[in-house]
């Protein structure tokens, strides 16, 4: 990859990420700005400023451009609606999310083990981090349509009963989403309102945005699942395989790159 | 609403047919939560008011997946897994392997094996590691004219104990769902990994002795060491690594000791290998190597032996970074994993291989595998709390242990299940699906019925039967008719042998994980050897 391209995959994704940090870092001041009367929140943080409000505008505004601008990568296939291209969008940022974890442990390890000063925070940044990862991987899963699945029996049956299933399934998923917001919306709202943290001397606020999270990413995980169903309706039966094609090109590529004895096999 | 009885029944039939129609397992499962608890409760308590109800249990489960530090290992081990795959470091340990064994009988699968079992000592998946092996070493063999089904199976075998080798991803999500410590878990399975892998070899070297023609030897290349010398070559180079590791502990112990944090404090454990009498003994050792390298083995003989095995190191660093950290008591899974990550990436660096591409592609696969195996854990783990709340896991355990059934008869009856479902899902499906319902019933057995040899200790059952479910699914890596390593194999091999020839390749090699699942069965205690 050249390296203007690679300026070119990040910039959007980073520019989000870094200012939607600051927002959700920051965001009682919007409750306390634009959500119902708060005075427990009030006594906290002071309500939003010029700064705060240009920063959400940034958010929106690299939310916007980088769906926009996003182009599928090696193996993710084309992009049929927006849709997933706000999917893409958001895997990118949580892509990110990863190496910054990773920078995180280390910088934490390093203190820890070679200076004895440990941070007070990385630990939990790790553990905040990492629940967004684990959540919006499976929105990126979705979109690519890689969870698990049993082909067993679906790959005999004609396309019009796979049809049939598809849709049962992605009706269901649909339920399920409903279920668990019918079930957890109070909660997650209190909780939100209340910036709840996590009890500790860092104190990130992470059941205040890990619980509303958790219901907002499994609708549109459901979301993504209906317009899977709609994008894939017309596509031909397929036969599908227990392996994977794309880590198989990959290894091939590496092993090729290398001088490595590889010797045609037909002459034998 | 329903008694439990009834809804476990509905459950097994729903859940089969949500998974035969092709639904994700994780959300299958998720649905199949929703089910349980409307069959429990009924559904005027679930829907009666917005926002509330027992329904909420189910984003508590989840919520608390998502905030356990110990999750938090599988992507970094699974990036640390995409990284190595595409850095050339697995290539060059194959040649460094290589050279030291050419002149073996069936040397190139016994290369293959060793390479296995370090790259399984490096990550904890498979499918890579088979296409890499099929990649590296089929050819070689089959131009060589080994034999067909040896050389298949030797790759397919070995390239699947990466689940079984800690660390392992297997053993960490069943570490997590069982509440089971996974450090003693990947301790645990040390030894049974290594008792299958050296079955492999062994298998090996008997049948290219009792038949050479099976494993014919390379030619001789020009000016190659051969015999003695070869032998004291190994030495120089055995002694050179002992002389680096040496100078790694003395420095650490040395710094340690200089900081003042090795200081004994009265409660707290010494750290390992880093009190202040250790800053002497690694000294001594580091001398010793050095002596014996210049002054007996001689420089021309350091300089060949680094040039013919120095692919060895990477790896080997990689390992000591990342199993150090877990049993050097200096960080946890979490951490190491990270650490982990950290070594490969620094490695590839240096070899000149790491870009922003590499990086990128590594962390878009690395979130992919993530969303597929996380998601199927919040799926299992609502559908787990929902049972639970039910009453089913008890249920099913009273119902087992009152059939007053022998306990090795439902133990091998277990593996049966294991094993039949082995063949049609992941393992990850197996794990989640099946073990929160297994384990209790296990749990609850006489403990001395388990195995025929030896007491397995009380405390150590959950951690036997991690293992022996890890056993169990080496051998659903190469079952017919959907073992994932032949389909992965078949990828890269040449398209004269077909899938039937890799299963029948595969045969013996079944043969031989059955046997190690075997010794797990008879004699429990091996698992506490180390532990």
């Amino acid at each position: 990859m050249r390296a203007v391209d690679s300026v070119r995959t990040v910039l959007w994704p980073l520019i989000f990420s870094l200012s939607l940090s600051y927002v959700v870092w920051s965001f009682p001041a919007y409750i306390l700005r634009f959500g119902p009367p708060n005075d427990a929140l009030a006594l906290r943080a002071a309500p939003a400023v010029a700064l705060d409000l240009a920063m959400l505008m940034v958010t929106a505004a690299a939310l916007v451009i980088g769906v926009i601008r996003l182009r599928p990568g090696v193996g993710e296939g084309e992009l049929k609606n927006v849709f997933d291209r706000i999917s893409l969008f958001l895997s990118r940022v949580t892509m990110l999310l990863v190496v910054a974890l990773v920078l995180v442990m280390l910088y934490e390890v390093v203190l820890r083990y070679v200076f004895e000063r440990p941070t007070l925070w990385a630990n939990e940044l790790s553990l905040w981090m990492a629940g967004f990862i684990f959540l919006l991987s499976g929105l990126y899963a979705m979109q690519q349509r890689t969870h698990i699945r049993i082909y067993l029996l679906y790959d005999l049956l004609p396309r019009s009963a796979q049809r049939l299933c598809d849709t049962v399934s992605a009706l269901l998923i649909a339920v399920f989403a409903a279920a668990l917001v019918w079930g957890s919306y109070n909660e997650a709202y209190a909780k939100l309102m209340r910036w709840e943290t996590f009890g500790t001397a860092f104190d990130p606020p992470i059941p205040a945005t890990m619980k509303p999270m958790i219901l907002v990413v499994i609708v549109l995980v459901a979301i993504q699942a209906i317009v899977n169903l709609i994008a894939d309706w017309n596509a031909k039966a397929e036969i599908h395989t227990v392996v994977d094609t794309d880590e198989i090109e990959t290894v091939i590529n590496t092993v090729g790159q290398q001088h490595i004895e590889r010797e045609d096999t037909r002459h034998v | 609403m329903f008694d439990i009885g009834t809804i476990s029944l509905i459950l097994l039939v729903a859940m089969l047919v949500l998974l035969a129609i092709g639904m994700p397992l994780g959300f299958a499962s998720a649905v199949m939560a929703v089910a349980v608890l409307v069959m429990k409760f009924g559904p005027d308590l679930l829907f009666g008011r917005f926002g509330t109800g027992p329904l909420n249990i189910l984003s508590q489960r989840i919520y608390g997946l998502m905030t356990d530090y110990v999750l938090i290992s599988i992507p970094l081990f699974i990036l640390m897994a995409n990284l190595l795959e595409r850095s050339g470091i697995a290539g060059e340990m194959y040649n460094s392997l290589n050279v030291w064994l050419s002149r073996t009988r069936g040397g190139i699968a016994i290369v293959t094996s060793i390479m296995a079992v370090i790259m399984a000592a490096m990550s904890g998946i498979i499918g890579g590691e088979v296409v890499l092996l099929g990649l590296i070493a089929l050819p070689q063999m089959l131009r060589l004219g080994y034999d067909q089904n040896l050389a298949i199976g030797t790759i397919c075998a070995s390239g699947s104990l990466g689940t079984m080798i800690p660390p392992s991803i297997v053993l960490i999500i069943y570490g997590l769902i069982t509440e089971t410590s996974i450090k003693a878990l990947f301790t645990a399975s040390f030894l049974p990994g290594f008792v299958l892998a050296s079955f492999i070899i062994i298998y090996i070297v008997i049948r290219t002795q009792l038949n050479p023609s099976l494993a014919p030897l390379p030619q001789p290349e020009k000016g190659e060491p051969v015999g003695r010398e070869k032998g004291i070559l190994f030495l120089t180079f055995l002694t050179t690594l002992t002389a680096g590791f040496a100078l790694v502990l003395f420095l650490r112990a040395a710094f340690l000791t200089g900081t003042g944090q090795n200081a004994a404090v009265a409660g707290v454990d010494a750290i390992t290998l880093g009190t202040p009498d250790y800053v002497w003994k690694f000294g001594i050792v580091l001398l010793l190597a050095l002596a014996l390298i210049f002054l007996a083995f001689g420089r021309d003989r350091l300089r060949i032996s680094w040039r013919m095995g120095k692919g060895l190191v990477a790896p080997l660093v990689v390992i000591g970074v990342v199993l150090g950290s877990i049993y050097g008591g200096i960080t946890g899974i979490t951490e190491a994993a990270g650490m982990g990550v950290v070594a490969v990436a620094l490695i590839a660096a240096l070899r000149g291989e790491m870009s922003f591409g590499l990086l990128w592609e590594s962390v878009k696969r690395t979130l992919r595998a993530t969303g597929t195996i996380i998601w199927v854990t919040i799926g299992a783990t609502a559908l787990a709390g929902a049972y639970t709340i039910a009453g089913g896991p008890t249920y099913i355990a009273n119902t087992i242990i009152g059939a007053e059934l022998p306990t090795m008869g439902i133990i091998l009856m277990m593996m049966v299940i294991f094993l039949f479902m082995g063949a049609f899902m992941d393992w990850v499906g197996i794990v989640l699906l099946v073990m929160p319902v297994f384990l209790p019933i296990v749990l609850r057995l006489p403990v001395e019925e388990i195995g025929m040899f030896g007491d397995l200790n009380p405390r150590h059952v959950a951690i036997w039967f991690g293992v022996v479910f890890t056993m169990n699914m080496q051998v659903s890596f190469l079952s017919p008719p959907f073992g994932p390593a032949a389909f992965y194999l078949k990828s890269v091999a040449p398209p004269r042998i077909s899938l039937t020839d890799i299963f029948k390749g595969f045969l013996p090699f079944i043969g031989i994980q059955l046997l190690a699942l075997s010794v797990l069965l008879i004699w429990p205690p091996i698992v506490s050897l180390f532990l």
